[in-house]
């Protein structure tokens, strides 16, 4: 079944359009001061209203898998799936693809790295940008960690 | 009979973070499983799943030594298409009595609920003689491309928007992930983790009418199949496949009366994650929400898992399996892969021989994918001693039910 982000959708369009700015948002709760994730109109530990909120894109590889061609009928060519938690969030997972192809490097859960914004194509329908996790390359220093995404 | 009350349960059934147990008022004892029915299990066959239902419905009412005219009670899946109503029995058996009739019924978790649920309608005077009937077509339909078992996940508005777009569909993606981060936090091995297909195979090897009976399947060649959703191989996975299971449960002193040996529903767990039904978020990826579930049961039960002789737990996926084995107290999480090893799961080590015979019809992966309902025949059949890959002098059963963010326990004890 085919799925492709929906803009105006109350509850999720504000991601798919921050996303398309390449910036990562997610819902927050001023009054407690955390990620509430997935969203959701109202904090389930206060009541508070949520709002969303951009994150700087770093974080951890909480896990992966590597889907083989042919499984996800949306996705026909191999492609590596990800579970990334906010460094401002580390209680959430946000569902992203790997930017880079697995072997360009080894994975392992908890490793560092950031979102950078890729285009995502399905069997049908038009690209839309998407959030991305590219681990830190060994050689990275702090500085490069600060260039902006993109 | 005493009941327990909710909190001597509760206080018992002591459970982690990050999710609940669903409060079941104590039904220990009250009604058993009286029979059993089952249709050939297969790939795509063009069999219809109303047909398939009623064929199984028979087996168990006979199988129970009663008639359709005293069946009084009927339970169906309220969450797959095409199953059997009330007036579908009426018609086809030519009865006229009314029945009582809850959708709370099939199979995945609702093959271990159902127990309670019937029990309860029982002990209420709502209904005597109550068939479960669980009936699927998915190898049919996926042959000709008019449903997936993915059609739920896609169709949720959140997951739809925030996990489909990413490419994080259909389910072996989402339980590869979770065996990854199992593999990270405990170094299991592919090796090990290997155990749990071939086992299940050896089972389903030695039961007739398993879908995959007549295929062997040896350690090289598992690590020799290329992984389909990376940590997970195709043998990983469940099957699909078309088939229907039925049982009759009956009130534990009508029971005695009967011809088969009663297995007696001696405890039932239900729990759930916190944030249901969003699995991505679940505090811990490495365990199922069986953690929520399985204290309850016990406690209902006033039993433990060194009390178990055989178990069938929701395979439909290895890592999940394995994930259920620690979750249901077998072993320490963490230590399924050691545990698993040396037969221990296998039908032929009893639990006096430190072993846990689990799944020894062959399971979703290599018996049938009934979603649970051949699991919990089988285990009565064991409870009977008529299975065909025995345990031996089994006298309790645990079914682990499971449907991603939930998770149920059927107790079951036999009855003589
Ligand atoms: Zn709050």
């Amino acid at each position: 079944m085919m799925n492709t982000p929906q803009l105006d959708h109350p509850l999720t369009g504000p991601f798919w359009k921050a996303a398309a700015r390449q910036e990562l948002q997610v819902t927050w709760c001023g009054a407690c001061n955390h990620a509430v994730w997935y969203p959701r109109a109202n904090c389930p530990d206060c009541g508070d209203p949520l709002h969303w909120r951009a994150l700087s894109g770093e974080g951890l590889l909480a896990s992966w898998c590597e889907v083989a061609a042919g499984l996800n009928p949306n996705f026909p060519t191999a492609y590596t799936c990800a579970l990334v938690s906010p460094v401002e969030a580390p209680h959430i997972r946000i569902v992203m693809q790997l930017a880079n192809s697995p072997a360009e490097k080894a994975l392992s859960c908890d490793m560092p790295g950031r979102v950078r914004f890729i285009p995502l194509q399905q069997a049908a329908g038009e690209p839309y940008l998407a959030p991305a996790f590219e681990p830190y390359h060994d050689d990275d220093t702090a500085c490069d960690k600060q260039l902006a995404p993109g | 009979m005493t009941r327990r009350s909710l909190q001597s349960i509760a206080r018992a059934a002591v459970v982690p973070d990050g999710g609940t147990s669903v409060a079941l008022d104590d039904i220990a004892g009250a009604a058993a499983i009286t029979g059993i029915g089952e249709t050939a299990v297969s790939g795509p066959s063009g069999r219809e799943p109303r047909q398939m239902a009623l064929e199984a419905i028979a087996a168990a009412i006979a199988d129970a030594g009663l008639q359709p005219a005293d069946i009084d009670g009927l339970m169906v899946s309220g969450h797959i298409a095409d199953q059997v109503t009330a007036d579908d029995f009426r018609r086809h058996f030519g009865t006229r009595r009314p029945l009582w009739f809850s959708t709370d019924g099939g199979a995945m978790i609702w093959a271990g609920t159902c127990g309670h649920t019937a029990a309860t309608a029982m002990l209420a005077g709502k209904a005597t003689h109550i068939v479960n009937v669980f009936a699927v077509d998915w190898a049919s339909r996926r042959a000709a491309g008019t449903g997936t078992p993915g059609d739920w996940h896609a169709g949720e508005a959140l997951k739809a928007h925030l996990e489909v777009p990413m490419g994080w569909y259909p389910q072996p993606v989402y339980f590869a992930t979770f065996a990854r981060r199992y593999m990270h936090e405990y170094g299991l091995t592919e090796e090990q983790l290997a155990t749990i297909p071939l086992t299940f195979r050896r089972h389903a090897n030695g039961h007739p009418g398993a879908v995959m009976g007549g295929r062997k399947l040896t350690l090289e060649d598992y690590l020799n199949r290329p992984p389909l959703a990376g940590p997970l191989r195709r043998e990983d996975c469940c099957l699909i496949s078309d088939g229907a299971a039925a049982w009759v449960m009956s009130p534990t002193e009508r029971a005695r009366d009967m011809p088969q040996v009663p297995a007696i529903i001696d405890g039932v767990g239900h729990g759930r994650i916190a944030g249901a039904p969003y699995i991505s978020q679940q505090r811990d990826m490495t365990a199922t929400p069986q953690v929520f579930a399985a204290p309850w049961a016990y406690a209902m039960a006033n039993t433990s898992p060194s009390e178990i002789d055989v178990i069938a737990v929701y395979d439909c996926f290895s890592s999940t399996a394995l994930m259920q084995i620690e979750d249901l107290g077998f072993c320490r999480k963490g230590d399924g892969g050691s545990f698993i090893q040396d037969n221990r799961l296998h039908h032929t080590r009893p639990r006096q021989e430190g072993g846990i015979p689990c799944n020894t019809h062959g399971g979703l992966l290599s018996h049938s994918y009934l979603l649970g309902a051949s699991h919990v025949v089988e285990l009565v059949k064991q409870l009977r001693g008529s299975a065909a890959n025995p345990v031996t002098d089994a006298r309790r059963a645990v079914y682990a039910g499971f449907t991603a963010d939930e998770s149920s326990t059927l107790i079951l004890r036999r009855g003589r």
